[in-house]
């Protein structure tokens, strides 16, 4: 299930940058060449970007890629250990919501003064800024769900389960991935590993 | 408010970032409370239109562009062929294939920004190599984990991205900058490599390959130089901007994967999760970083520092060789990107208002943080390298084989401080 989601989102999250790439490629491309230009290309990068990083936070959370600097939490007892995991995830939700619950008031603001871009689209911003701040909630959810988990392994005190599941992410796991991934390039090449 | 509590709020940040509270909120929290304490709770009203500010800034759009770029050419193998290459062609040199570890990460570096990518697959490759034909291993080691911080001297970087948004310096101008300081860097070490490999008596060669059998390991090579050279030509002749040129990038990459036959829609769905989650991470940080430059600028703790400074007198000099202290210690302990980002807010304008040169200074920031990717307890590569090492043994033999590169960067950042031509001359001319 969760890995669904990841896929479903990833290639939202790919889609949107592979299709940004081509039209500003495109425009660059048709500008430079034959001096038309079909504006708004940066506009849509913007746009691209407030969406493609909203969705880009929810998987680095599933990923646990929030940097956590690990160097003193390895030597922490067990439990402070668990309870610095389960501070930190809850830290994220909180911080989740703060963007989230802020960020209302951009979209009161833009609704209320029915604002448009300042470019020769005139995009009325609530377009863009809709799916951006439903990409917050989303991030938010996400962050809940998973403060939620860990405070209810942490009340139960599973700490062994709350340590697997949310310690920092560490150096030798990033390369861990790495391997395992270049093992499957070099095995679809016919090297040996 | 005095520079006592600015240095106990900056303190405490580092000291959440130290027990291990996620980045983004030891910043954002650190901003928040910072800009509350200041200014009451209309400071809340201030921070939305940031945030969005942030994640509608085009300039930005070029991080996850560049990721994507790197994620395309390393998962589908392209990456990894340029090794062979490199080891034919830079084998003879006395020293051998240690050249072609830091040719191969110098050139990996051209395209891609992730230096745990880098070291993995380089040294994947070359360490049972090295170990097979006697190369010692402390060596081998030091030579991977120096070449990996390459990737975020030599454009495009990610590292340099960051400093260009938070300081409102030129994209374009900071990666053009990078390139002689870049290749400048490679040559010290392999002339490090040649040296320390003739002085030894012991000098390894890699045997003579034929002419016929080098030049036809060239085509390995023309993914990588023609996606660098079309990212970096189209900013350095103005064709592009900064975005513009990284999405040039991907669709000549996506063009290169597509020859290569590679190309599917597992490997595409591989690329977009790991794009999305690497610019997830530096994009949560970078928001945090732009609440918590919002409260500083309008509290002017920068400029209060500024003052304090100048008050010490020192000069632009003593205060860069202050820093380099200042971030040899912090990346001791800290992930590089995030020490970038906690400390440039205040020691940027300090810098400006010294009058040392803005496009100077990112590279400055950057060769600092290089340095933190292989000073122990806290570098990063010395932990990658070690990780893959084909022989049981101690972190050491990393921080030793590693030691001679760190003081390499340390007199190599002295000799840009001497003759800071080496980076303001390139992109001055563009």
């Amino acid at each position: 299930m969760k890995d669904q989601i990841e896929n479903v989102l990833a290639m939202v999250f790919g889609g949107i940058f592979v299709t940004l790439s081509v039209v500003v490629a495109v425009e660059t491309l048709s500008r430079k060449l034959f001096n038309v230009s079909l504006q708004g290309a940066d506009e849509l990068g913007g746009y691209a970007l407030a969406v493609g990083s909203t969705i880009a936070f929810s998987l680095a959370l599933m990923g646990r890629n929030h940097i956590r600097v690990d160097v003193f939490h390895e030597k922490f007892p067990r439990a402070l250990q668990a309870f610095m995991n389960w501070f930190s995830v809850v830290s994220l939700a909180v911080f989740g919501c703060f963007v989230a619950w802020i960020s209302t008031k951009v979209i009161m603001d833009t609704m209320q003064y029915g604002s448009t871009a300042q470019t020769p689209w005139a995009t009325p911003l609530i377009w863009p800024q809709s799916v951006w701040y439903a990409g917050l909630v989303v991030f938010a959810l996400v962050a809940v769900g998973f403060a939620l988990r860990a405070t209810w392994l942490l009340a139960n005190r599973r700490l062994e389960a709350l340590n697997h599941d949310f310690h920092p992410k560490s150096a030798k796991e990033e390369l861990k991935e790495e391997l395992d991934d270049l093992a499957q390039r070099q095995s679809a090449e016919g090297v040996k590993p | 408010m005095n520079i006592g509590i600015y240095s106990l709020a900056f303190f405490i940040m580092i000291g959440m970032m130290m027990v291990g509270v996620p980045i983004a909120v030891s910043m954002a929290v650190v901003g928040i409370v910072g800009g509350v304490a200041a200014y009451g709770l209309p400071f809340m009203d201030s921070i939305a239109p940031v945030v969005w500010g942030v994640h509608n800034e085009n300039l930005l759009t070029s991080i996850p562009l560049f990721v994507l770029l790197g994620e395309l050419l390393l998962r589908s193998g392209i990456a990894d062929r340029m090794y062979i290459a490199l080891s034919a062609w830079l084998g003879r040199l006395p020293g051998g294939l240690l050249h072609t570890n830091i040719g191969s990460c110098a050139l990996f570096a051209a395209t891609s920004g992730s230096s745990v990518a880098t070291a993995a697959t380089v040294g994947t490759v070359a360490l049972p190599s090295l170990q097979k034909r006697g190369y010692p291993m402390r060596a081998s080691l030091g030579t991977l984990a120096a070449g990996g911080t390459l990737g975020i001297l030599i454009p495009p970087s990610v590292n340099m991205i960051v400093y260009g948004s938070l300081t409102n310096t030129s994209i374009g101008k900071l990666f053009i900058a990078g390139i002689i300081p870049g290749l400048l860097l490679t040559t010290c070490f392999m002339l490090y490599i040649a040296g320390s490999s003739l002085l030894s008596g012991n000098v390894i060669r890699e045997p003579k390959l034929p002419l016929a059998v080098k030049l036809k390991t060239l085509v390995h090579l023309v993914p990588p130089l023609v996606v660098f050279g079309i990212v970096m030509g189209s900013l350095y002749f103005g064709i592009a901007t900064t975005t513009e040129s990284a999405a040039l990038g991907v669709i000549a990459a996506l063009a290169f994967v597509l020859q290569s036959g590679k190309m599917n829609l597992e490997l595409l769905r591989t690329c977009f999760i790991s794009t999305a989650r690497v610019s997830g991470m530096i994009l949560l940080i970078i928001t945090a970083a732009f609440i918590l430059n919002l409260t500083i600028s309008l509290t002017g703790v920068a400029e209060a520092m500024t003052k304090w400074v100048a008050g010490l007198g020192l000069s632009a000099t003593g205060f860069v060789l202050a820093l380099i202290v200042f971030y040899l210690i912090l990346g001791m302990f800290m992930d590089v990107l995030s020490m970038q980002v906690a400390t440039i807010p205040i020691t940027y304008p300090i810098a400006m208002a010294l009058g040392v040169d803005p496009i100077w200074f990112g590279i400055f920031i950057v060769l600092m943080c290089e340095l933190g990717l292989i000073t122990p307890p806290v570098g990063m590569n010395l932990f990658v390298v070690h990780g893959i090492r084909p022989d049981r043994g101690g972190i050491e033999d990393a921080i030793w084989g590693a030691l001679p590169y760190a003081v390499i960067m340390i007199l190599f950042t002295l000799l840009i401080l001497a003759v800071p031509q080496i980076v303001v001359w390139l992109p001055a001319h563009m």
